[in-house]
């Protein structure tokens, strides 16, 4: 146990905001050491400099999801970061603190979460579990490996630094964003859940609305891995009765990329598109390569890898 | 001022008060839940080891729900209500099994049955856990349930203020909306009081920065008692020095407390349990160590982990070694943790009975830590506080559903009353200058952790009360420079101190009143549990500046006195 502590003078640079006097950027000076906290700043902040910044706070622990902000431009937990830590990261004592982007400023630190909230209720969040079991006459048992695998989805808190880094919710209404869909999958998942069905109905069609950037699987303080719920949410696609044209053209694309890598080993990407959205809906997109000159890329004819059977082996192996 | 009415209105969002709320809303009752915070963001979620249940066909073949009660009698030095902690050992198989139908993901055995593990004070082992998280999946298992209910309308980020009463009734509460500032009345036949503790009246604590005690001191200025003030948990393995919890289940799994020296200090303090003795003896073991020169320069000792394994340590502890890594710097599959005493939990809170039921104003009720049901006397044993707001949230909402059965309409009308308390809670915002909240919270805090803290005597609780006293006439001049009413902070934190101070007189006074050691309070000029004069409830009220002190008898069943050895 070597606990070496250290002190810092640093300068905490945090974007204020009220409704009516707008922006600000306000310096705050104070002394840390090893082990301060950003909420334990912020609280010093408060009670012994400025008693108007606000901010939310809560567990200082990382368990309540409260203090999410972005530090020196990284989404995080302002609780699970040490201020000596980013100061030391970035080479400059002078830090920056800002409210989570995307979602509406209220006060200083503090944003209006209400619409993420109600992405979060949209997938229903609560186990559904048989009539018999919920009254108490049958008793369920749980596999441990299986609680293993809900488990590490189960562990959102409802944070939000995810969908304020995320950019498709910005992009596409119909997409509930990666909290939502690790919290979707928690339950989609639970052999217990008896309404699989309209789990999938809710979840699948928003599932191929992701754009696999990782940057929910970056700044997840409780690596969950939302894209990873994503992922193997796309896996139920199969089983579903109804599809969206989303989610077919995602099964096609899915397909076709499987195919190309099984032909060549290559990913032939004009192949692969036109394996997706069909002759007639490439020929629009072929008129608009012909008239940019980028034609010829589409037409290139890949050869097979070597060992492509070493492949095709490994391949199948995983798919069957 | 506006008004809404509801049948019951709830403080607090938190395990206790879900549950209460579900079980009202269930019957067809209208509730609101009113608390500071999002649901999922209350101090429960902060609950790590565990919650204690003894299963049928699931626990050791030799345990039983007497030998649970007499354990939580017995860790709480006599000073429990021996039918609470019966009815929380009978019910708590039952409830632990409705989470699990529920969906809280509890670690299993290899045959898919709830697993268990050890923790302080146990006879057998009961601890029924998520890894370390059990409060967390706890809590979001019953949020999602209640909220699925759509009958309960959870005003969370709004401040409950004071407890509105006529003569001898409850007629609701006042709150503010924090975005707006805006303050309601809401009219109720039934108030639940299940606001949590009070963690930050202390320079050291576990708790979150939302614990201000502001439910006990509605309470108190309702002329509503609290119930064994004086008794304050310490948790003795705090991470150092950031105070954040090391759970009791490191020491539940095989962890083991060390000195500078690299001795098993516990051998000498707890000679049959070690290191799983009750956390009011392992607190003072461990302050008597660095007391006596053999802790760590700082004043901590070591938890030491090592000998877990890597793969058990991150499955079972996660939280421990990720915290032991992010805040100390210490990776804890290869070194000892550095811990310390922090307080942690509150014994004492608004009184009432098994059911939930307030003695002092019809149609109040406390559930959770805010409440003193007793089921954890002089000391609560570790797991028993998930436990207890579970079993008790559920049979304090079945109480309210049969008080709301009989319910006749009163005829006074009370709104002037409510108007008075909005005015008051206004003047930190019309004064132009004087001293801000921060200055007399940081001195309280030290005030407190000084001298009402683990080691207590008649001298330096004098000294808190005068410092007490003193801090009350500051507040008096206290402002509030923040003059937005949008999301202003800086009013609810100054409101937060109002009740802190509050309590913390409460707090002191008792303390001050018990002469003698019994469990978390420990007086060094009274070194020894006094049964003869002392086996009684403390009974306190808040008259202005002063505390009037009654007394109660401890209710027993089965169960005679004994000296409490481990």
């Amino acid at each position: 146990m070597s606990l070496q502590n250290e002190e810092m003078d640093v300068v905490l640079k945090i974007k204020r905001y009220s409704p009516e006097k707008g922006y600000w950027w306000q310096e705050y000076k104070l002394k840390v050491d090893r082990f301060t906290q950003f909420t334990e700043a912020l609280r010093r902040i408060k009670s012994e400099q400025d008693p108007t910044l606000a901010y939310r706070a809560s567990c200082h622990m990382a368990v309540c999801g409260s203090c999410g902000m972005k530090i020196n431009g990284e989404p995080r937990l302002a609780c699970k970061t040490l201020v000596i830590d980013m100061a030391k990261k970035y080479g400059s004592n002078v830090i920056t603190i800002e409210p989570m982007d995307y979602f509406k400023p209220v006060k200083d630190l503090i944003v209006d979460l209400d619409e993420f909230y109600q992405r979060m209720y949209k997938v229903k969040p609560r186990l559904y579990p048989h009539k018999e079991v919920l009254e108490g006459n049958v008793e369920q048992r749980l596999k441990p490996e299986d609680q293993r695998e809900l488990w590490k989805f189960a562990q959102c808190i409802w944070c939000g630094l995810c969908v304020s880094a995320c950019p498709s919710v910005k992009m596409d209404p119909e997409f509930l964003g990666p909290a939502a869909h690790a919290k979707g999958y928690r339950f989609l998942a639970d052999p217990r859940d008896t309404i699989t069905e309209e789990r999938m109905k809710i979840l699948i069609d928003s599932a191929w609305r992701c754009t696999y950037c990782y940057m929910c699987y970056n700044v997840c303080p409780r690596d969950i891995e939302p894209v990873t719920a994503i992922k193997k949410t796309r896996a139920y696609t199969r089983l579903a009765k109804e599809k969206t044209s989303i989610a077919q053209t995602g099964e096609k694309h899915i397909e076709a990329i499987f195919n190309s890598l099984l032909e060549t080993g290559k990913l032939e990407e004009a192949k692969v598109y036109l394996s997706t959205y069909g002759l007639l809906g490439s020929i629009k997109d072929f008129i608009y390569l012909f008239q940019s000159g980028k034609v010829k890329y589409a037409l290139v004819k890949e050869k097979s890898v070597e060992n492509i059977s070493e492949i095709r082996k490994i391949l199948s192996g995983d798919n069957k | 001022m506006e008004k809404v009415s509801y049948d019951v209105v709830i403080v607090g969002a938190g395990l206790a008060g879900l549950m209460a709320a579900h079980e009202v809303a269930s019957a067809g009752y209208n509730v609101a839940v009113i608390s500071k915070v999002f649901p999922t963001r209350s101090h429960s979620a902060a609950a790590e080891g565990g919650i204690a249940a003894y299963i049928q066909g699931n626990s050791d073949p030799n345990d039983n729900p007497d030998y649970m009660a007499y354990d939580t009698i017995k860790g709480g030095d006599y000073l429990v209500d021996q039918d609470a902690a019966e009815l929380l050992a009978y019910k708590s198989g039952e409830i632990v099994m409705l989470l699990e139908r529920w969906g809280t993901l509890f670690n299993r055995q290899p045959d898919g049955r709830v697993a268990v593990r050890y923790f302080g004070g146990q006879t057998y082992p009961r601890t029924r856990f998520v890894g370390d998280k059990t409060g967390m999946a706890l809590l979001h298992t019953v949020y999602e349930r209640t909220s699925g209910l759509g009958s309960v309308d959870f005003y969370f980020e709004w401040f409950a203020w004071e407890l509105v009463r006529d003569e001898n009734r409850i007629r609701g509460i006042i709150a503010f909306d924090m975005r707006n500032m805006v303050p309601v009345f809401f009219k109720a036949k039934a108030v639940v009081i299940a606001s949590g503790g009070m963690g930050m009246l202390y320079r050291h604590s576990t708790n979150s920065y939302i614990n201000t005690g502001d439910g006990y001191a509605m309470a108190l200025r309702a002329r509503v008692a609290l119930k064994d003030p004086e008794f304050v948990q310490f948790h003795p393995t705090a991470l150092y020095p950031s105070d954040i919890l090391i759970s009791e289940a490191a020491r539940g799994e095989g962890a083991v407390l060390r000195n500078v020296k690299g001795e098993r200090f516990m051998a000498r303090y707890a000679p049959k349990k070690l290191d799983l003795a009750p956390r009011d003896i392992v607190s003072r073991a461990i302050l008597t160590e660095v007391k006596e020169g053999r802790g760590f320069p700082g004043g901590y000792v070591g938890l030491d982990l090592t000998h877990l394994g890597e793969d058990y340590i991150k499955e079972r502890l996660a939280l421990a070694y990720e915290a032991a890594k992010s805040f100390a710097g210490i990776d804890a599959t290869k070194e000892m943790i550095p811990v310390r005493p922090a307080q942690h939990y509150y014994m004492g809170g608004i009184d009432v009975d098994i059911t939930g039921r307030n003695p002092d104003l019809v149609g109040l009720f406390a559930a959770g830590e805010a409440a003193c049901v007793s089921v954890h006397g002089a000391n609560r044993l570790g797991s028993n506080s998930l436990l207890e707001t579970l079993v008790f949230g559920r049979e304090t909402g079945r109480a309210v559903v049969e008080f709301l059965k009989s319910y006749t309409e009163p005829s006074s009308d009370i709104d002037k009353e409510a108007e008075k308390m909005i005015d008051s809670a206004y003047e930190v915002v019309k004064s132009e200058s004087g001293v801000h909240f921060g200055e007399i919270l940081e001195r309280l805090r030290d005030t407190m952790w000084d001298y009402v803290g683990v080691f207590r005597d008649e001298n330096g609780l004098k000294t808190a009360l005068s410092e007490i006293m003193k801090l009350r006439e500051d507040m008096k001049k206290m402002y509030v420079l923040d003059k937005s009413k949008v999301y202003n902070t800086e009013f609810y934190n100054a409101l937060e101190l109002k009740n802190m101070l509050d309590l913390a007189l409460v707090i002191a006074t008792s303390a001050l009143n018990r002469k003698e050691s019994r469990g978390a309070h420990y007086r060094l000029d009274y070194p020894e549990r006094d049964d003869q004069n002392w086996l009684k409830h403390t009974i306190a009220y808040l008259r202005g500046n002063s505390v009037e002190i009654t007394y109660k008898p401890v209710k027993m069943t089965k169960w005679k006195p004994e000296a409490r050895v481990y």
